[in-house]
């Protein structure tokens, strides 16, 4: 089985593994009226996602190119800011304290600009401090949006 | 042409600078991700107290127009769908942003909103006790089958794999039932707490659209040399003009199919704009170019979703029935100084009614106006280097998914689906039938439960959902949109053999 | 170090005393947000927004309220949200919809009660009316419940959601009356079950009086009967489903107000309580809500306590059959 040939078996088999598990659970939990439209769709469900896995081990499925590794290592620290920033920071730091570092991080860790030179680490905080005065200007202050406050704002 | 003669009452300073206040507002607030029509009108009703019904309406007629056409703005530049009505609008317009012709995409997009909107609100103008009448023959069994008809789209939908973009729809089918169901109030596949409250299809939007397009910029690392910044050329607005005449039909099948949709009561203009996009390719001599940044795509899937404003106010005014969440707010804007829509209203209150819809009239105009103007300028967003465009993206996802409902949960369900987009579209599946199955389910799910339960106390779900001439015609519809989505998608595909690998790189 | 620690920790539990105290009496310093269950545009948010709209007046509350819609599942989703996520604070305040959050408790499968919230004040009271289209063949309740009576389980009748106001009349019609309806309760709450009666879908449907009003003046329905001890000042021709000789009280009467989460501090409680009443009752409000055809009744937080636990009580009779 080639590389490319195994990136479509998992994810297929993963589907289908949903696909199933939503079809048992429509057709076993109570009561029965709430679940008689997902029944319909879980039908079409498994249908297509054995199908979409036949088409994976045959090596039929060709559109998309999987994850690589190389982008996965890139992506890697902005995923981890983005699932801080969104499952604690966001409510124990507050949403402006939280989303001014978030932005901050996310920008100088993939500026291209040295990291050395302290006029492009001012020129990162400006550009934060502005982006974040217009957000607390559209969402605080014209939208009246109240977010959590946290430890500080 | 007795709207005509209240076109003077627009006119008057207070109400002239209302129609620009509520034109500039509502398209600042289209453009905030997170603010669909239907919140930004509802925040300005408080407004609306301190001005005579008249005035309030000019403001809340203009505001409306605008906030649907400003939706457009952070779809083609962001590709952060601001309402499900924008959707389409992100997949050909995000594509010509990123070439460089931000500006082109939204001169576009402008005008050909002027365009299906004006025709919408004379169609209002025109027809209302015509179309009121039609409005109500859908009952719970057509919204099913309309339902159904737009599930048919799916499959053909900015996928270039017939299963997987099926497989895709299915799975926005089932995301959509998750949570306590509208009807039974049972609990359906609640796995963490987070989803016991469903999933709100805003949030689920930004997390679709902008979170994938994050990762991916995250996934290029630190480029020093971004090919993607192109300068982004000034676009004359005569030849937007010249080039929108040149698309007669994408324009002409949006503007029909968006009036058309916006008048059944339920459906609403949320699928609009998808339908009109999906119709506008299937009868373009250059389907392959939907999807790539095609002017088309964008001008098919605008026009429709501000043709369809006009038209959903008709069962409103005259049946005093609102046919979509941003009728009903207006509604209660009419109500508040005690003006009862109903089939007299247009002798009742002549100046308020026709004022209000005059106002439409010229909001679109200035709307059109107003956002050419800005277009260049705004263009430069996407122009802006990559990881601060990521980084704003990722703040503005955050702040956007939880204005919608103050919920932490609804942006962890944001990002928890954007991160699985991600992946799912690393392997070919793509977000937009997985967004149009997540608009769809509830809508075919309830209407079925609704339309099953008259069909039990009457004589079977079968003599209620498949006979009468309307049924017949909207099952006859769903029949030929499935069999021709079949054929140019499958039967096609192996007669040709079109080698898929290549396309899709 | 020891100690240090411990020193350290009492201050910052010192701190955060005063910190409650200190929020309890500037109380409030910021907008105040209200909860609202139903969707942008229904009865409830409409009169949620007329209500609440002087609430910046320096002699009400001094901050404005602005208004959260958290529609889904027929109230579920908004009360659930607010019972579990929301903050105690005063700063996040709900709007209740009664019979609705208590049938649907006793129901069971949601995270509130009764007990779970505080109650504020009450702003209005809504009744059920019994419609029928225009062009209906019935012409009194009588018609109608012949009609079931002869044709059991076959007379649709469409309403805004399952344990909802319009719900608890159509049960207790039907056991009034001991036939059987065909209640459908519709996707898209009372605009939706109102379309369906003037549509013909359904042969007759429990809506809002305040929408039915409307649509009456509108000439798109007949209001057969309301389901309230006493007529209403907006229908006066109208008769009460007892007076029909429906046993059927007031119990669906839709009582709308504002309440806030159990554990809410005490004197923030009081300071509602004693604002949240002048603020419904300032003219401009009063005003506002006759134009839009909504009856109004003012309750204070004791008397919403008590009408709290008699609905309890009815309505755990009522829903114990099924």
């Amino acid at each position: 089985m080639t590389n490319s040939r195994l990136q479509h078996v998992i994810p297929g088999a993963l589907i289908l593994a949903i696909a199933l598990l939503v079809t048992y659970l429509s057709f076993t939990e109570e009561p029965a009226e709430a679940f008689l439209f997902p029944r319909i769709i879980s039908i079409a469900f498994v249908g297509l996602a054995v199908w979409n896995f036949i088409r994976a081990a045959g090596g039929m499925a060709k559109v998309g190119r999987g994850l690589a590794m190389n982008d996965a290592k890139n992506l890697m620290p902005g995923l981890i800011v983005m699932l801080i920033l969104v499952f604690w920071a966001a409510k124990a730091l507050g949403f402006y304290i939280s989303a001014t570092l978030a932005f901050f991080t996310v920008y100088s860790i993939y500026d291209p600009a040295p990291h050395s030179s302290t006029k492009d680490w001012i020129k990162r905080a400006v550009i934060t401090a502005a982006f974040m005065a217009a957000i607390y200007a559209l969402f605080a202050l014209l939208l009246k949006v109240q977010t959590p406050r946290g430890m500080f704002i | 042409m007795e709207f005509l003669s209240y076109f003077g009452g627009v006119f008057e300073p207070i109400a002239l600078m209302l129609l620009f206040a509520g034109t500039v507002g509502g398209l600042i607030l289209g453009a905030t991700p997170g603010l669909s029509p239907t919140m930004a009108v509802a925040l300005l009703i408080p407004f609306t107290f301190h001005l005579s019904p008249t005035q309030g309406l000019i403001l809340l007629g203009a505001a409306y127009t605008s906030t649907v056409a400003g939706g457009a703005v952070s779809a083609i530049l962001l590709k952060i769908p601001g309402a499900p009505a924008n959707i389409a609008t992100a997949l050909d317009g995000n594509e010509m942003a990123k070439r460089g012709e931000g500006a082109r995409a939204l001169h576009l997009s402008f005008l050909a909103s002027g365009v299906g909107g004006v025709i919408g609100v004379l169609l209002l103008i025109f027809l209302t006790p015509l179309l009121a009448q039609w409005a109500l023959k859908f009952g719970p069994s057509h919204l099913f089958w309309i339902a159904i008809l737009g599930v048919t789209v799916i499959g053909s939908l900015d996928s270039k794999s017939f299963v997987k973009g099926l497989l895709s729809g299915c799975i926005g089918l089932w995301l959509s039932t998750i949570g306590t169901d509208d009807i039974m109030g049972a609990d359906r596949f609640i796995f963490v707490d987070a989803l016991s409250g469903g999933i709100t299809i805003i949030p689920a939007l930004i997390g679709l659209f902008a979170i994938p397009q994050v990762l991916d910029m995250f996934a290029k690392g630190r480029v020093s040399a971004v090919i993607d910044t192109i300068d982004v050329p000034r676009y004359k607005v005569f030849d937007s003009v010249k080039e929108l005449t040149c698309s007669l039909r994408a324009l002409s099948i949006g503007t029909v199919i968006g009036s058309i949709i916006g008048l059944i009561p339920g459906v609403g203009g949320q699928i609009a704009g998808l339908v009109a996009y999906d119709q506008a390719r299937n009868f373009s001599p250059q389907k392959d170019k939907f999807g790539t940044g095609h002017p088309e795509g964008v001008i098919a899937a605008e026009s429709a979703n501000n043709a369809m404003v006009g038209p959903s106010l008709v069962p409103l005014l005259t049946l005093s029935i609102p046919g979509s969440p941003t009728a009903a707010v207006l509604l209660g804007g009419l109500l508040i100084h005690g003006i009862f829509p109903g089939s007299d209203i247009f002798d009742k209150h002549p100046e308020v009614v026709w004022t209000f819809i005059n106002s439409m009239l010229l909001g679109q105009i200035l709307m059109v106006i107003f956002g050419i103007y800005t277009a260049a300028w705004a263009a430069r967003i996407a122009k802006a280097p990559i990881p601060i465009l990521a980084a704003g993206v990722l703040v503005l996802a955050l702040f956007g998914s939880y204005s919608v409902g103050q919920s932490m949960g609804d942006v962890q369900i944001m990002l928890a689906l954007g991160i699985g987009m991600y992946i799912l579209e690393k392997f070919g599946f793509s977000a937009a039938p997985l967004v149009l199955g997540l608009i769809l389910g509830p809508i075919a799910g309830d209407y079925f439960n609704n339309g099953s339960m008259i069909a039990a106390a009457q004589d079977g779900p079968w003599v209620y959902f498949f006979t009468g001439p309307l049924n017949i015609i909207l099952i006859a519809m769903v029949v030929a949109s499935i069999a021709y989505s079949f054929w140019t998608n499958m039967l096609r595909a192996s007669f040709t053999k079109v080698p898929n690998s290549e396309a899709a790189k | 170090m020891k100690t240090l620690m411990k020193k350290a920790l009492l201050s910052a539990a010192a701190i955060s005393v005063s910190a409650t105290l200190a929020l309890a009496a500037d109380y409030p310093d910021r907008p105040i947000g209200v909860a609202v269950s139903y969707g942008a545009g229904g009865a409830t948010d409409f009169q949620a927004r007329i209500v609440t709209m002087v609430a910046g007046n320096e002699d009400i509350l001094g901050q404005p309220i602005y208004i959260l819609n958290k529609p889904g599942a027929g109230g579920r989703k908004g009360w659930n949200w607010f019972a579990t996520e929301a903050e105690a604070d005063g700063y996040t305040m709900s709007a209740y919809n009664i019979p609705h959050f208590v049938a649907q408790s006793i129901k069971g499968g949601v995270k509130y009660s009764a007990a779970s919230f505080e109650p504020i004040a009450n702003w209005g009271a809504d009744p059920a009316v019994v419609i029928v289209g225009k062009d209906s063949k019935f012409n009194t309740m009588q018609d109608l419940i012949d009609h079931a009576k002869a044709n059991p389980g076959k007379t649709t009748t469409s309403g805004a959601g399952l344990f909802v106001g319009h719900h608890i009349a159509a049960l207790q019609i039907e056991k009034a009356c001991a036939c059987k309806l065909a209640y459908i309760p519709t996707k898209g709450g009372g605009a939706a079950a109102m379309k369906a009666v003037i549509a013909g879908e359904v042969l007759a449907g429990v809506n809002n009086l305040s929408d039915a009003f409307r649509a009456r003046e509108a000439g798109n329905v007949k209001i057969l009967g309301v389901a309230d001890l006493e007529r209403n000042e907006f229908i006066k021709d109208v008769p009460t489903l007892k007076e029909t000789g429906l046993d059927v009280d007031n119990s669906s009467v839709n009582f709308r107000g504002l309440m806030v989460k159990k554990g809410t501090p005490q004197a923030v409680i009081d300071k509602l309580a004693a604002q949240v009443p002048l603020m419904f009752a300032h003219a401009r409000v009063t005003k506002r809500m006759k134009a839009g055809g909504s009856p109004m009744k003012i309750m204070t937080r004791d008397e919403v306590k008590a009408m709290w636990a008699a609905r309890e009580t009815t309505l755990k009779d009522l829903l114990a059959g099924l």
